[in-house]
């Protein structure tokens, strides 16, 4: 069962979660907050597919990662609001250091001009 | 881990989550729609668009609820509740199926118990695995060879001519200096001083098994005592204190428990024993043939054996060819079973060199053999494991025929649910998510039939222990359902149940759904599928038709066998015949008062009202193998003669009819002439022509010391009657007076020819026994008729068991085929309306079907009447009076084959002759 074609950039598998964590650590927010946040973070780079967002809260939930409690919102409606737990926080730690490694070790291969040109 | 408990948690308040979910999802939805709306658009398109960014509401539950809990298990909730649902609805299928499963899963459970208790299971003594059993094997042993006498069993092996496990002590002696590769040596033996022995406790005498063990048994089997303390080394020499140590069971039956049994002084045969100790209730002894109810010290044999003429003497210890003790032992740690071998056998081999006298016995010596102990002594085995066997084999079929029958009927299933599969394949359900839940269904219905099969198997484990057990040996079998037992039958039940279910899932998942959609429910059923699934369910009972001819075959061999063996000639009246036995000996009778005593005892029991002649034996005549030497004065004894010591008028009483001459007589006593009777064989092969009334026979004392003992002149020639069993031949047979010198009177059987029901004559004859001699139990009370059927028990057993598994073969493919007929019919209504129409007979039409069940019937037979041809050879040594290829028990088996397929398919095919022209071209 095929979905609809990716929008811009694609998210590549496993990097929602960090996501999700990172953005909680500035402070709590809601399943469409988070959505949102991502989006304009990433210069609208990023789309944040909802079928996978709910899904991926839930799993980081139940990994015990983020927490969640029902609160009013700003405009005073009932909505769910996720906050990082401090085992989610060391867990960002652990991958924010992962991603730094990852993403510069491509970025060496990638970009091998820059240091033969220096 | 704390991801388990929370979903664990989770479980409990789904509902409230689902409704949560719902409420969060609702949100991000009009959150966006907000969103749009302030971002310029129109209410309702701002709605619109936020559904569509936010995508299919139903999947994103989905995958968030597999977060949530496990989706396997709600899945296999769902799936198992659906199959119960479908299961419910379809009763008579349900029933049907899980009833074959249950009678051929019950049938394998039962025999495999059986097989587990007789072959698999350790003696329950700590680390089983380190004993071993000493054997040795020879080429012969009959004749001249070192095994000048022996006490125990000598048994026939197909690779070396010989094997046995008893030694001469002197052996054990030797054996018990091999520290190198045993921690432990010990002997025990059964000789016939303790085999049955007259035990009188509080002054009620009653009937025990004993055990002879050396001092080192209980140590080396590392057995500890319910109460008191078992035999060690300082009982077992001569001149001890005699002691005894009971089982568990006999001390709760004869002193109400194990710790009041310790200390008591108890009489064994007539001799004052001390009980100083109780076994643990688990332990059997060695051999799981005979659990010993009394365990004395091996020396005490000596003191046993003082009162008997073949008794136990002291330098029978010294005697290096007098083969008669069991030997076991514990390997060292580390030291394998080859090792210990290798280590032994030159040991064994040179000493067992010294002790042969001249070259014959030199030329075949006897060769060490260590055997895995675990198990403990193979008696059982040796009796029971090749009929077990046959019929594992028999089950074994069964479970197949029942396997396919389920198959079949599930075919049948799948096929009629084409429809629904479709319907729902084509709504979207995965193919595996249907062939999942197909495989829930078969193996739900595996296990029901598993579950059924278990209750079966209780019951048919009491069944097949009377049935065993009731043989002459009386022994005792342990079988029951264990978790071992168990744990095989869940396997069987979920493998049949993978494996039945996995052909029709196959199929359903893999439809043609626009054609399978378009069918009607009464349906043109010309798809390929269809005649696929006629063909393989047609291939289905050819198989179930095969197997079932032979176990037809099977069955119909053991019942001729058996019909041969009950109207073997037997040379003497069964009818109206009450035997007993009697040990005045043990009871404490001596020479020779005790040949006077035994003649009284026969007086009066002849003098019972209703009976008409009363005698008595050294044994019965089918128990009876009594070899010693006799010979015609001149002639070198032969080994082939046998001798039965009988009492006044035992011919008569047995009716033997008395060919020339007399029976032995009232006259026939100690002081007078020594007389015999021979029968019409022993004349023949010694006397040929010439009249033997007069000659003289000599009958030799055995052993070293050989010297005649008895000088006997022949009084009478009987006719030939049947003599150590039934299926041998008749050998040639002496009768000589019980009372006439060597060998002198022991335990003897009763004969009393009576007027009616001989049982009726017990309460008698027990009261006549009691007046005489109340130290002197009366054992091995039967009718003479009982003592045929069990001389004949395993063939009994044999075919009663393959009869009624034949039958059960028979009913679970006659309602295959039924079904698979029924399903033809029902699929060429149309056509057998428009024949009708036509002007087809309704006789024409019956045998239209019957003609197909006998093509499907010709298939299965020609598949396995070679077969059968072959298989039949296995059961050859089962058989009595015929070739395995009888062609008698063959034919039988094909028309009971032929007249159940028929049978199976008249029902359908009368139904078919039925069919109303007009309704079944409406129905099209």
């Amino acid at each position: 069962m095929s979905r609809q074609p990716p929008t811009r950039v694609e998210l590549l598998q496993g990097t929602l979660d960090v996501l999700i964590l990172r953005t909680l650590l500035r402070r709590p927010a809601h399943g469409h907050a988070i959505a949102k946040h991502i989006q304009r973070t990433s210069e609208d780079l990023l789309q944040v597919e909802t079928g996978s967002l709910y899904p991926a809260l839930h799993r980081l939930e139940a990994k015990g990662w983020i927490a969640a409690s029902w609160e009013l919102s700003d405009k005073g409606k009932r909505a769910r609001y996720y906050r990082l737990t401090p085992r989610g926080r060391k867990q960002l730690a652990t991958e924010q250091s992962k991603w730094q490694a990852f993403s510069r070790a491509i970025g060496l291969i990638l970009n091998p001009m820059d240091e033969e040109a220096r | 881990m704390i991801s388990f408990f929370r979903k664990l948690g989770w479980l409990t308040e789904r509902r409230r989550k689902e409704d949560e979910l719902r409420e969060e999802l609702q949100f991000h939805l009009d959150e966006e729609a907000e969103q749009r709306q302030a971002e310029g658009l129109a209410k309702d398109q701002a709605r619109w668009a936020a559904c569509r960014d936010l995508g299919n509401v139903l999947l994103i539950q989905e995958s968030t609820r597999a977060v949530w809990t496990w989706t396997f298990f709600e899945q296999l909730v769902q799936d198992l509740r659906y199959a119960l649902r479908a299961m419910i609805h379809n009763r008579a299928f349900t029933a049907l199926a899980a009833l074959s499963l249950a009678l051929g899963i019950g049938a394998n459970t039962a025999i495999y118990s059986f097989l587990d208790a007789l072959l698999l299971r350790s003696l329950p003594v700590s680390d089983p695995a380190s004993l071993v059993v000493l054997n040795w094997r020879a080429k012969v042993w009959r004749g001249d060879s070192v095994v000048e006498a022996m006490s125990g069993s000598i048994y026939d092996d197909s690779r070396m001519g010989s094997v046995s496990g008893i030694f001469p002590y002197p052996a054990f002696e030797l054996l018990q200096n091999s520290d190198t590769v045993f921690s432990e040596v010990f002997a025990y033996c059964r000789t016939q001083e303790v085999r049955t022995m007259n035990v009188t406790i509080k002054g009620q005498a009653d009937l025990a098994h004993g055990e002879l063990v050396s001092g080192d048994y209980f140590r080396g089997l590392a057995v500890r005592p319910a109460a008191g303390r078992l035999i060690i080394p300082d009982y077992d020499r001569t001149g001890a204190a005699a002691v005894a140590v009971v089982s568990h069971a006999f001390s709760e039956k004869h002193f109400g428990g194990a710790g009041s049994a310790v200390g008591q002084t108890i009489l064994i045969n007539n001799l004052p024993f001390t009980v100083v100790g109780v076994t643990p209730p688990e332990f059997f002894g060695v051999d799981p043939a005979a659990a010993p109810d009394v365990y004395l010290p091996m020396h005490t044999n000596i003191l046993l054996g003082a009162a008997n003429q073949f008794g136990f003497r002291a330098n029978d210890y010294l005697d290096q060819n007098y083969y008669w003790v069991e030997i076991m032992a514990r390997l060292r740690p580390g030291v394998s079973l080859a090792q210990a071998q290798a280590a032994l056998a030159p040991r064994f081999q040179q000493w067992v060199a010294t002790t042969a006298t001249n070259d014959r016995q030199r030329a075949n010596l006897p060769a060490l053999t260590l055997k895995e102990g675990a198990t403990g002594l193979d008696t059982l085995r040796r009796q029971f494991s090749k009929p077990l066997y046959v019929l594992m084999a028999l089950v074994g079929l069964i479970l197949a025929i029942a396997c396919s029958n389920v198959a079949n009927l599930l075919l049948a299933r799948a096929a009629s649910r084409k429809h629904e599969i479709a319907l729902r394949l084509s709504v979207g359900a995965g193919r595996l998510r249907i062939f999942r839940q197909l495989l829930t269904e078969s193996v739900l219905l595996a296990l029901l039939g598993g579950v059924g099969g278990v209750l079966f198997a209780i019951w048919g484990i009491r069944f097949l222990t009377l049935l065993l057990a009731g043989g002459p040996q009386r022994v005792t079998l342990n079988a029951e359902l264990n978790w071992h037992v168990l744990g095989v039958t869940a396997a069987l039940s979920l493998i049949t149940g993978v494996l039945f279910g996995l052909a029709p899932a196959l199929q359903s998942t893999h439809l043609d759904l626009a054609s399978a959609l378009k069918e009607t429910r009464a349906g043109q059923p010309r798809a390929r599928h269809m005649s696929w699934r006629v063909n393989l369910s047609k291939i289905l009972v050819v198989g179930q038709i095969a197997i079932s001819l032979l176990i037809l075959v099977a069955a119909s061999l053991f019942v001729r066998t058996l019909s041969n063996l009950r109207s073997i000639e037997l040379g003497f009246n069964r009818e109206n015949v009450l035997l007993f036995q009697l040990n005045a000996r043990q009871a404490g009778h001596r020479d020779p008062e005790i040949a006077e005593f035994y003649g009284n005892l026969r007086e009066r029991f002849a003098a019972i009202p209703g009976v008409r002649g009363a005698s008595l034996a050294r044994s019965t005549l089918i128990g009876g193998e009594h070899g010693l030497p006799i010979s015609v004065p001149g002639a070198p004894p032969n080994d082939a003669n046998r001798f039965l010591a009988v009492g006044p008028g035992f011919l008569t009483t047995m009716q033997i009819p008395i060919l020339a001459g007399r029976d032995i007589e009232e006259r026939d006593h100690s002081g007078s002439q020594p007389v015999a009777v021979i029968n019409e064989r022993f004349a023949k092969i010694n006397f040929g022509g010439a009249n033997p009334l007069g000659r003289h026979l000599i009958l030799w004392k055995p052993g070293k010391d050989k010297y005649p003992a008895r000088d006997m002149e022949i009084v009478g020639v009987a006719s030939n009657a049947r003599y150590g069993g039934m299926k041998q031949e008749i050998p040639p047979v002496v009768y000589i007076a019980y009372d006439q010198g060597f060998p002198q009177p022991n335990e003897m059987v009763f004969a009393l020819r009576t007027t009616g029901d001989p049982l009726a004559f017990v309460s008698s004859v027990r009261e006549i026994v009691r007046q005489a001699d109340a130290r002197m139990p009366v054992s091995e009370v039967r009718t003479q008729k009982a003592e045929i059927e069990d001389a004949i028990h395993q063939e009994i057993t044999l075919a009663d068991l393959s009869s009624v598994l034949a039958m059960l073969a028979l009913t679970i493919a006659g309602v295959g085929l039924y079904g698979t007929m029924s399903y033809t019919v029902a699929r060429r209504t149309g056509e057998i309306g428009i024949r009708m129409a036509l002007g087809a007979e309704p006789r024409a039409v019956v045998w239209m079907v019957l003609r197909e069940v006998l093509v499907l019937a010709a298939a299965g037979l020609t598949i396995s009447v070679p077969a059968a041809l072959g298989a039949s050879k296995f059961v050859e040594s089962f058989l009595f009076g015929m070739k395995p290829n009888d062609p008698l028990a063959l034919t039988l088996a094909v028309a009971i084959l032929l007249g159940a397929a028929l049978l199976a398919g008249y029902v359908p095919a009368r139904k078919a002759s039925r069919i109303d022209p007009m309704t079944a071209l409406r129905h099209e």
